[in-house]
């Protein structure tokens, strides 16, 4: 019985790990069609980077020998190679509206905003679950109909719309919540989140609506089921079966969908730091976009794709770890 | 619940035919250059009744903008998931009807395109592209084939295993016949629900790219585009914010409970 266990044990391990090189082979080849379809879609540009870094005043054959040098001339497929090479060896190279190496400005931006996505996801998940419990216990009542409505009202406004109404009232009327900037968390932490909590609320209540259907939705299916019956049979307080046995098994697929949001999230960032003069990637992201900085936008787009895939990764492998019910293939 | 999806239906339905109406007559019995005429002695004046939803930074009137800008918002949207459908269709279509090397590789682009957000390719190719209405509607095209693509192809997997597909393969007709005759109206419900999802998400994308102003250039009026004008005079004339806002919300309510309420009726294993 024991050999049994552990020869079960094993298979088990092999098949994780099989699983675990497969993941990892595809996101490597995922990182590489990412950096190929960035480069494909920047090289539409019709504008010239050599007069983009020199102004349109600069004499041609200064501006010659700058396309020679930058390697401009050479084919697209030499361009790519050097692109990517440069990727792999941590040379960057420089921001032409910032005029700093572009991995130093990713790594400080990419700080600013893992505190805005983190906190409108938590924002998100703290309002969406609790709604989506309430609708799914009182099923077909007034208070599915208020949950579902105010999920569609989530969605249906802009959420830059959103942090204009933030700022008119929290900021200005109120005066609750600074309305623009960013402060490092290393010199007034306190500060850093009063600043991030506007922006963050404003998505997160976009964010919210798909979770709260979510949430109502699975725990809808859960609370029907046989073994619902036998706990409440058992007597147990209603809330320990709806928050400590229902909510368990249907907190899986929200998590799925929280994920699967973290791209949605990544692209309003954008809007939203913007509107808030918030200084993260989605803000740096805007400048480069604005200024035409080729370099600088082949970077954020390639990072933010990256993260994005990353994330969903590690959503689903989270997902396989709290739900021992999934098959791996 | 039954008759709050029912009311959910028919408001939904209501709000689109208005939005509808306004968009194509709108621009017709409006007074010419109403929307445009500026008034420089009634600079954001706040709604009266010479003008209803007041005036803006340049003293046009909102209410004139705010119609001119729903056939402007509405054309770019309705462009822009039909460009998507052109292009998504035969994708997910062939990658699901056929299947094997095809569809690996296809679906792997798709996945590739599926990482970058959304609003981020439509922001970098508009931006790439030179930002002016026609590339707007590309960008938002482009940057929603993955996901209409994926939905497809899953439609048209389910439907390639269905016995009719098999009994007309077996009967000899031609895989490109199958897929016209067959397959292709049988995903029809899904794909028309989608485009539905796609078109309110377009608006906002519109808007979103508008207001950062890489969509939409002026002197048109678009509800993105007024936003943004807003965003200084908040506090003074918030009206200019809220008009144009109210109309996307509106536009975007309508177009979700349009869709869920068809999603029902279309495509009832989707829950």
């Amino acid at each position: 019985m024991r050999a049994l266990c552990g020869a079960r044990v094993l298979s088990l391990g092999v098949l994780h790990m099989a699983y675990v090189l497969n993941r990892l082979l595809s996101v490597i080849l995922t990182l590489f069609l990412i950096t190929l379809v960035t480069f494909a879609v920047t090289n539409i540009l019709p504008g010239d980077v050599a007069m983009m870094i020199m102004g349109t005043q600069s004499n041609p054959e200064a501006l010659a020998g700058l396309r020679q040098s930058l390697g401009l001339n050479d084919p697209l497929l030499v361009q790519y190679g050097h692109w990517v090479g440069g990727m792999v060896t941590g040379d960057w190279g420089t921001s032409l509206i910032f005029k700093k190496p572009i991995i130093e400005l990713l790594g400080q931006k990419a700080l600013a905003s893992a505190i805005i996505v983190i906190m409108s996801m938590t924002i998100a998940l703290a309002l969406a679950v609790p709604l989506g419990v309430w609708a799914a216990v009182h099923r077909d009542k007034w208070q599915d109909t208020v949950s579902s409505s105010s999920a569609l009202m989530g969605v249906s406004l802009p959420d830059f719309f959103w942090g204009i109404l933030m700022i008119l009232v929290f900021a200005r009327w109120l005066g609750w919540f600074p309305s623009s900037g960013f402060v490092d968390p290393s010199v007034d932490f306190w500060a850093t989140l009063r600043h991030a909590f506007l922006p963050s609320f404003a998505l997160g209540l976009g964010l919210m609506a798909h979770l709260t259907r979510m949430t109502r939705s699975t725990m809808t299916g859960i609370l029907s089921q046989e073994f619902i019956r036998v706990a409440r049979a058992k007597g147990l307080a209603e809330r320990t079966v709806i928050w400590r046995y229902a909510l368990a098994n249907a907190i899986g697929p929200v998590i799925t969908i929280a994920g699967l949001q973290i791209g949605y999230l990544f692209g309003s960032i954008i809007v939203m730091e913007s509107l808030f003069g918030y200084t993260g990637m989605g803000w740096l992201t805007y400048q480069a976009l604005l200024n035409r900085d080729l370099p600088l936008i082949q970077y954020t787009v390639v990072f933010i794709a990256a993260v994005v895939m990353l994330t969903n990764l590690a959503v689903d492998l989270l997902y396989v770890v709290i739900d021992p019910r999934i098959r791996l293939g | 619940m039954k008759r709050f999806k029912t009311t959910k239906g028919l408001i939904g339905i209501v709000l689109l035919l208005v939005i509808l109406l306004v968009a194509i007559l709108g621009p017709m019995v409006i007074p010419p250059d109403a929307a445009t005429a500026m008034d420089m002695r009634a600079r954001r004046a706040p709604p009266s009744l010479t003008h209803f939803f007041g005036t803006d930074q340049l003293g046009r009137d909102m209410f004139y903008r705010v119609i001119l800008g729903t056939r402007t918002s509405l054309e770019i949207a309705v462009s822009a998931v039909v460009m998507s459908i052109v292009l998504g269709l035969p994708l997910g279509l062939i990658s699901g009807y056929l299947g094997g090397l095809i569809d690996n590789v296809l679906m792997r682009l798709v996945d590739t395109l599926l990482a970058f957000p959304a609003l981020l390719l439509a922001l970098t190719i508009s931006a790439v592209l030179g930002p002016n209405i026609q590339n707007t509607i590309i960008a938002i095209g482009v940057a929603f084939t993955p996901y209409l693509a994926r939905i497809i192809r899953g439609e048209a997997l389910r439907v390639a295993q269905m016995p009719y597909v098999e009994a007309a393969r077996s009967s000899g007709t031609t895989d490109i016949m199958i897929m016209w005759r067959h397959v292709l109206p049988n995903i029809m419900p899904a794909v028309i629900v989608q485009s539905t999802i796609s078109l309110a998400f377009a608006i906002l994308a519109e808007a979103g790219l508008s207001f950062l102003g890489l969509g939409t250039q002026p002197p048109a009026a678009s509800w993105g585009l007024m936003i943004q004008a807003s965003r200084d005079q908040l506090d003074i004339a918030p009206w200019t914010a809220l008009v144009p806002g109210m109309a996307v919300a509106l536009t975007v309510l309508g177009l979700n409970m349009f869709g869920d309420v068809l999603r029902d009726i279309l495509d009832p294993r989707a829950k």
